[in-house]
């Protein structure tokens, strides 16, 4: 499947690469443009760029998602003083997010719903507003699993998706901001013809049956819930650091503390919100020093059990996207998502053959 | 005639230690002298008073007899006594080091015999008295210097996370040097608080801070011996910053 297979209900064009500056030109007359850049030996991380010589076109995944730039590691929510309680409302820079994966426009989708469900979270909403998402293709590396997730293909989220077909971008719109660009950007650009369909299309087929990781995910719930007592949770738990460094990295982990700072004239304050993390043993704690969940092996369950099988919020479902964020950034190497689903699928398999054989 | 507002006051003490806490405090003195009177720091100024005070900072280890005896005498003035930085909250290096080798042979290496210097063990506060408030770091970080003081200034505890390095970092999204570098980074058991200062740079974080809220020790060793390092190099830094002994002993344990 691919994200042109409808290619009557969107317009669709090409760019060529060799053009890519004069897009990029386009780009940056919306506002500050922000693109994976290389920041170290192996990670990537998206930043403000001014030129497209600055872009990591190749960067698999950075180490945060895009997630930070509408749910800020660390923001101020209200300020309050004698006289009230003031909603902080900072001027908004317009920001164009250039190269987003399929995998995190997935897990954009996930926060929307989360952010904007019942009393929609106006922080998130205002800056999700002020962007402008372009989608980028990517082939994946060992790591990736998105496929097993059915992340892979990019169904929304973004206002433009660019897919790489060798000398050329295929662009095609989502939204009426989308379409504005494209107008706007139309003498670059010249109108996709069948041939740049196909080549679309080979993309799409080649990069499917690249995928060397993942499982079939058919049976996740099920199997996230008879294996909740496997023995491989505890073997997992005695390697866990409790260092939280799985979360923050997920592009659909939304958990915070709520801290108020207190001026010193003792008459004015200020509330900020901060990522929080599943993993740190306060998270569960409550009063009378009672923990719901005091051990790292509770700890890493409930992730997993978030990421695999869902719980009761606004999503209600499984909220792994397959991007392997948690699998590269975990010191420990225990959250290889995939190789816990296989061997938690392994046991499974075996009860149910038991189960036929009694 | 205007009647004078009466502050609050402080005092800024320091036992045995490097002053570090104490340059921290007198570099941020501008954002407190609106709200509070020193009363005492006898470190920046030279008229100081004795006396009831509302909350008095302390630095340092208690190291000799007059740090005691000064500690006693600052407990009973004090309305709310803060332990400021490990050498306070935990001993720190004083303590690690009493640990390796006799205090006397220390003393005679340094003063030579014929000194008339008294010395302890080298002890944090609370090993003598009761601490209200304690703000690990080496030095103290100001911003939570100063958000402990307005807690305290409108008579609330303040609440101190001591949640681990790597949410700094990653907040930071810095590259893990753990991972990229095989670094021996103690980031994942080491209280955050400093913003990850060394990880930020690409070192790996000595644990200055303080262990965090529940070190995961266990895994700790395990990840850094799969990566070649020596356990007792880990140990010792972890004890040098002030990392409690019934860690290592459940450490200990387990490995047998």
């Amino acid at each position: 499947m691919s994200v042109s297979s409808e290619k009557n209900v969107q317009k669709s064009f090409t760019l060529p690469k060799s053009d890519f500056d004069q897009f990029f030109t386009l780009l940056a007359q919306m506002g500050t443009v922000y693109a994976a850049v290389k920041v170290s030996e192996q990670s990537f991380a998206f930043r403000a760029v001014t030129s497209a010589k600055q872009i990591a076109f190749d960067a698999i995944r950075t180490i945060l998602p895009p997630k930070k730039f509408f749910y800020p590691p660390s923001e101020t929510l209200i300020t309050y003083d004698k006289d009230g309680i003031y909603e902080n409302e900072p001027e908004l820079e317009f920001k164009v997010i250039f190269g987003v994966h399929p995998c995190d426009l997935a897990g954009l989708g996930i926060m929307d719903k989360i952010f904007s469900s019942g009393h929609a979270d106006s922080h998130y909403m205002r800056q999700r507003e002020a962007s402008f998402v372009i989608g980028h293709s990517c082939m994946p590396d060992k790591h990736c699993f998105c496929q097993s997730m059915g992340s892979d293909c990019a169904k929304s989220g973004y206002d433009i998706f660019l897919t790489d077909i060798d000398s050329d971008y295929f662009i095609e719109a989502l939204t009426p901001a989308g379409d504005q660009f494209i107008a706007l950007a139309q003498p670059i650009l010249a109108g996709a013809t069948d041939k740049d369909h196909e080549r679309n299309h080979h993309f799409w087929e080649t990069r499917s049956a690249a995928f060397t990781n993942g499982f079939n995910s058919s049976n996740l719930k099920v199997t996230m819930e008879g294996e909740w007592d496997n023995k491989l949770w505890d073997e997992l738990g005695e390697r866990c650091l409790s260092c939280g460094s799985c979360t923050p990295v997920c592009p659909t982990c939304y958990c915070f503390d709520l801290v108020d700072i207190a001026s010193l004239n003792n008459d004015s304050g200020s509330r900020k919100r901060e990522w929080d993390s599943c993993q740190f043993t306060g998270f569960a704690k409550v009063n009378g020093d009672f923990n719901f969940r005091p051990t790292p092996v509770d700890r890493l369950k409930f992730w997993y059990r978030h990421k695999l099988h869902g719980f009761d919020d606004a999503y209600a479902d499984k909220t792994c996207v397959g991007c392997g964020r948690c699998t590269v950034s975990c010191p420990s190497g225990i959250d290889d998502i995939v190789a816990v689903v296989k061997a938690l699928q392994v046991s499974s398999a075996a009860k149910t053959s038991e189960g036929a054989d009694a | 005639m205007s009647v004078a507002k009466v502050l609050p006051t402080i005092s800024v003490e320091g036992l045995t230690g490097c002053a570090g806490e104490l340059l921290v405090i007198l570099e941020n003195l501008d954002h407190l002298l609106p709200y509070v009177r020193i009363k005492s720091f006898p470190f920046a100024q030279s008229r100081n008073e004795d006396g009831p005070v509302d909350i008095t900072f302390v630095e340092g280890s208690v190291s000799q007899n007059h740090d005691l005896e000064k500690l006693t005498k600052i407990r009973a003035n004090s309305r709310w006594l803060v332990a400021v930085g490990n050498c306070a909250t935990t001993g720190c290096l004083q303590k690690a080091s009493c640990q390796q080798c006799s205090a006397k042979s220390m003393m005679q290496a340094v003063y030579g015999n014929d000194s008339t210097m008294s010395v302890l063990p080298a002890q944090p506060l609370e090993h003598y008295v009761k601490v209200d408030v304690s703000l690990p770091g080496c030095p103290i970080n100001a911003t939570q210097f100063l958000a402990v003081t307005a807690s305290l200034l409108r008579e609330q505890l303040p609440y101190i996370t001591s949640k681990p390095v790597c949410l700094e970092c990653k907040m930071k999204e810095n590259p893990c040097v753990l991972i990229e570098k095989n670094a021996p980074c103690l980031g994942p058991i080491t209280a955050a608080g400093c913003g990850a200062l060394c990880p930020s740079v690409g070192a790996a974080c000595y644990g200055c801070w303080g262990v965090c809220d529940e070190p995961q020790i266990e895994a700790m060793k395990i990840i850094l011996t799969e990566k070649g390092y020596d356990v007792d190099e880990v140990y010792s830094r972890l004890k040098a910053f002030g990392a409690p002994e019934h860690l290592f002993e459940r450490m200990n344990k387990k490995a047998n």
